[in-house]
């Protein structure tokens, strides 16, 4: 045991000592993580985004439409930047992407609403950028709601209603929305908690092919096979065990920088969360070595794991979900290391679960780590009969 | 000599062309990546948005009014109640096994209140793992209340004619249209935008990786491909013209006929998407030149430039709005030739703007142009300038004494090996 042990730690100098030799490992390994997390979380900084640029057409002109106008600028989500002349004025704004919705208030508005004919005012928005259309479109809905309310609130008032039954009155069901672990609709939480450990993940991948692929690529394999005595499960542990390290503390860095310095909802506690980090680490190093053991060309199997990690960005569902998917894209989710890890942070991290609610996705994890062991002789014979030519 | 600049020309971009056709790591860039990433991207979002999320439903009440409120939220096109629990509990446990992702709760007075004419309350639950699931809920349950108040409102008030209360109950109507993608879809918003990324990114890494072998082999002394004894100007050029021929066929493929086959928002004019097409495939050839002058190995470029694609999409202001993007990020981006690039397709073929209204994006696309040209036309000079490159027999030489020392020193370690490992 003791000899094997040695042989891991003279493995992992000696591959900490190619690592150094290659700028691209710090880049990689350190840089490109780090870069990620500081980019996507100064990004989204401010967590929902406030005052989006939008216009107006005011072909009313009266103090009821100005008054409509100053109650919708009031919301947080949007911005009225600039006041329109027509209809197709306001509509180029946004084609040239000044403006991102506009209110239209049609002349007459004021009159039809005094000869109480319901006269109807259309918003508009630039859907094609899907955020900030949603955004607004809430502020809107808020905005409508609230102006009828307010109208017949005060009308009702005058007649000696209560306030109690006016608003009875006037919205006999209202619905009460609770979003369950992030009821500020946080973007940052929503997507950093995955883009981050995606990012990771997909260096991770990228990292470990190209370290394995590069001792059949400079001729050393041989050497490389020779340290571990021939074991090829030791020469990959060896070799593999410097980089789980270094990227596990990458994971541990976002971790603190999430949970402990930007607050983000942590039920859970740190340990469920810090377990799935370090897992998702080794399991996309199975993966990858499971593909660089498949296919003996640094190339395809660099190319493989890049479809696989980029793939992995909108499969694993956080933005977009995997029921809404095509059937044969559902099943294939379950192939993606990351579709766990994101499944164990919606139900520790988010939902604060009991852990026998996770146990099967750390299984699979773990799966994904156990998935070399199936084909990494084939890696063995490869690093023997490679014959690198110059 | 005008007519033997441009034979030489010519025979750089075929030479050239000749390489990357050869080379199937640059195929699978130039070719493979970009013919099957825009099919795969737009299946998996072609749903557009989520329908029918399964939720459960919590009626204390057993009212009449309750159980017309559920029937109506499972009627619509949002959500679908997959089951009736008895109480809370029941419904949480449903939620946390993943089988529902919200709750409709109507508590036990519901129908009391609005018997007595007080507001009465819905609670409802969303589960936040997507925003989508949430975005559902909130629609389908307002969508129900609003119906269902003015229901009830129009039934108190008696004594007025049916046109009078719709004015009572509602006095200003407010219509909302999501223009230039009326589904409010997921495809229609993200793919344009991938589809130009994917022009730059694949770009990059065909072009580095192609830059990366003739580095790899000068070092090991070998022959360099192509002509390297001809003007780094005319190399630079016919570089240029193969890439950008290559890429004609790409943008024909990736922004008309992919979008054609998924049914996506088109409303550009032609003329207008070529001129547009012109200064992006430029940009991004001198661009992918420029940066391939720093990649030293030829796979050593995946590593970074494909991980740099998540930043680069959010960093053009598609998801998060260009209008809360920090100052320090969006002048950041004007590096990248996919920013303007993915802000000015999106809009032409979105929103149907004219090559006039996208003008910022065109002009910073022709200013990259240049500055990446220029930076491209250095490069060249220094890596192809008869005076400035090594003597290629000398270095050839010293390669092979070195390739031979290593053989000679590690040959013997390496039979050893074999024949103690080798069954």
């Amino acid at each position: 045991m003791s000899v094997r042990k040695s042989r891991i730690y003279i493995l992992g100098r000696r591959e900490l000592g190619r690592m150094t030799k290659r700028p691209i490992y710090l880049l990689a390994m350190i840089c490109a993580p780090l870069f990620c997390f500081i980019f996507f979380t100064t990004l989204m900084d401010e967590g929902l985004p406030s005052n989006i640029p939008a216009g107006v057409v005011d072909e009313d002109n009266t103090s009821l439409s100005r008054q409509i106008l100053r109650n919708l600028d009031s919301f947080q989500q949007t911005e009225i930047v600039q006041q329109y002349s027509n209809f197709s004025e306001a509509r180029s704004a946004m084609q040239e992407g000044k403006i991102y919705a506009f209110y239209y208030i049609p002349a007459g508005t004021t009159e039809k609403t005094l000869r109480s004919e319901q006269p109807s005012i259309s918003f508009y928005t630039n859907a094609s950028y899907l955020i900030a259309a949603s955004l607004m479109y809430r502020d809107m809905t808020m905005m409508s709601e609230y102006a009828a309310a307010g109208v017949g609130r005060e009308t009702m008032m005058a007649r000696g209603y209560t306030m109690d039954q006016a608003m009875g009155f006037l919205q006999p069901i209202r619905i009460d929305m609770r979003a369950v672990g992030n009821p500020w609709l946080n973007y940052s939480i929503y997507l950093n908690n995955t883009l981050l450990p995606a990012a990771l993940m997909l260096m991770i991948m990228l990292v470990t092919v190209f370290s394995v692929h590069t001792e059949l690529k400079d001729g050393t394999s041989y050497e490389w096979l020779d340290e571990a005595d021939g074991n090829i499960v030791v020469a990959a542990i060896g070799k593999l065990l410097p980089q789980t390290v270094i990227f596990s503390v990458m994971s541990c860095l976002y971790l603190i920088w999430l949970y402990g310095f930007l607050g983000f909802p942590l039920r859970s506690g740190l340990l469920p969360m810090l377990l799935a980090a370090v897992m998702l680490v080794m399991a996309s190093q199975g993966f990858a070595l499971f593909i660089s053991s498949a296919i003996p060309s640094l190339r395809w199997a660099l190319s493989l794991c890049t479809l696989w990690g980029v793939l992995s960005f909108p499969i694993c569902g956080f933005s977009f979900p995997v029921m809404a998917m095509p059937p044969a894209l559902q099943a294939l989710s379950y192939f993606f290391p990351l579709r766990y890890y994101f499944l164990i942070y919606v139900d520790q991290a988010l939902n604060g679960l009991s852990l026998s609610y996770s146990v099967w996705y750390y299984t699979a994890l773990l799966g994904f780590m156990m998935l070399p062991l199936t084909d990494i002789r084939l890696l063995k014979r490869t690093a023997l009969k490679y014959e690198y030519t110059y | 000599m005008e007519n033997n600049w441009f034979k030489t020309l010519i025979s750089v971009a075929v030479n050239e062309m000749n390489h990357a056709l050869k080379d199937s790591g640059v195929l699978l860039f130039f070719v493979v990546v970009p013919l099957l990433y825009p099919l795969l991207y737009a299946y998996l979002y072609n749903g557009e948005t989520i329908h029918e999320v399964p939720v459960v439903a919590v009626d204390e009440c057993h009212s009449a009014e309750s159980r017309q409120f559920l029937r109506k939220a499972d009627g619509t096109p949002d959500l679908k109640i997959i089951s009736y629990c008895a109480d809370i509990g029941e419904a949480r446990e449903l939620i946390r096994r993943h089988k529902a992702y919200g709750l409709i709760h109507i508590p036990s007075d519901f129908s009391k209140e609005l018997a007595e004419g007080r507001q009465a309350t819905v609670n409802t639950y969303s589960d936040m793992s997507g925003l989508l699931y949430y975005k559902a809920l909130l629609s389908g349950c307002t969508q129900v209340s609003l119906s269902m108040n003015r229901e009830i409102k129009m039934t108190r008030l008696s004594g007025m004619s049916d046109r009078e209360k719709e004015v009572m109950t509602k006095p200003i109507e407010y219509d909302y249209v999501a223009m230039f993608n009326p589904q409010n879809g997921f495809c229609t918003f993200l793919i344009p935008a991938v589809l130009i990324l994917l022009i730059q990114q694949t770009m990059v890494l065909g072009v580095s990786l192609l830059a990366g072998t003739e580095r790899e082999r000068r070092m090991k002394g070998l022959e360099i491909i192509g002509d390297y004894n001809t003007s780094p100007l005319a190399i630079l050029a016919g570089r240029g013209m193969c890439y950008f021929i290559i890429y004609s066929g790409i943008c024909l493929y990736t922004l008309c006929i992919v979008p054609k086959m998924f049914n996506l928002i088109q409303l550009w004019q032609p003329q207008d998407i070529i001129l547009f097409c012109i200064p992006y495939i430029l940009s991004c050839v001198f661009f992918a030149i420029s940066i391939s002058y720093f990649v030293k190995e030829r796979e050593s470029c995946f590593l970074l430039f494909v991980f740099a694609s998540v930043p680069l999409l959010f960093m053009s202001g598609i998801s998060w709005p260009a209008s809360n993007i920090p100052a320090f990020w969006k002048w950041f981006s004007y590096i990248f030739p996919s920013t303007f690039g993915i802000n000015g397709f999106v809009r032409m073929t979105n929103t149907g703007a004219s090559l006039y209204q996208i003008r910022h994006e065109y002009i910073c696309l022709w200013i990259q142009t240049g500055f990446y040209f220029m930076m491209s036309v250095m490069i060249y000079i220094r890596l192809f300038r008869s005076d400035y490159m090594p003597d290629v027999k000398y270095i050839r030489q010293a390669a092979l004494q070195r390739i031979n020392r290593r053989k000679e020193k590690i040959g013997e370690r390496v039979n050893r090996i074999r024949t103690k490992f080798d069954r």
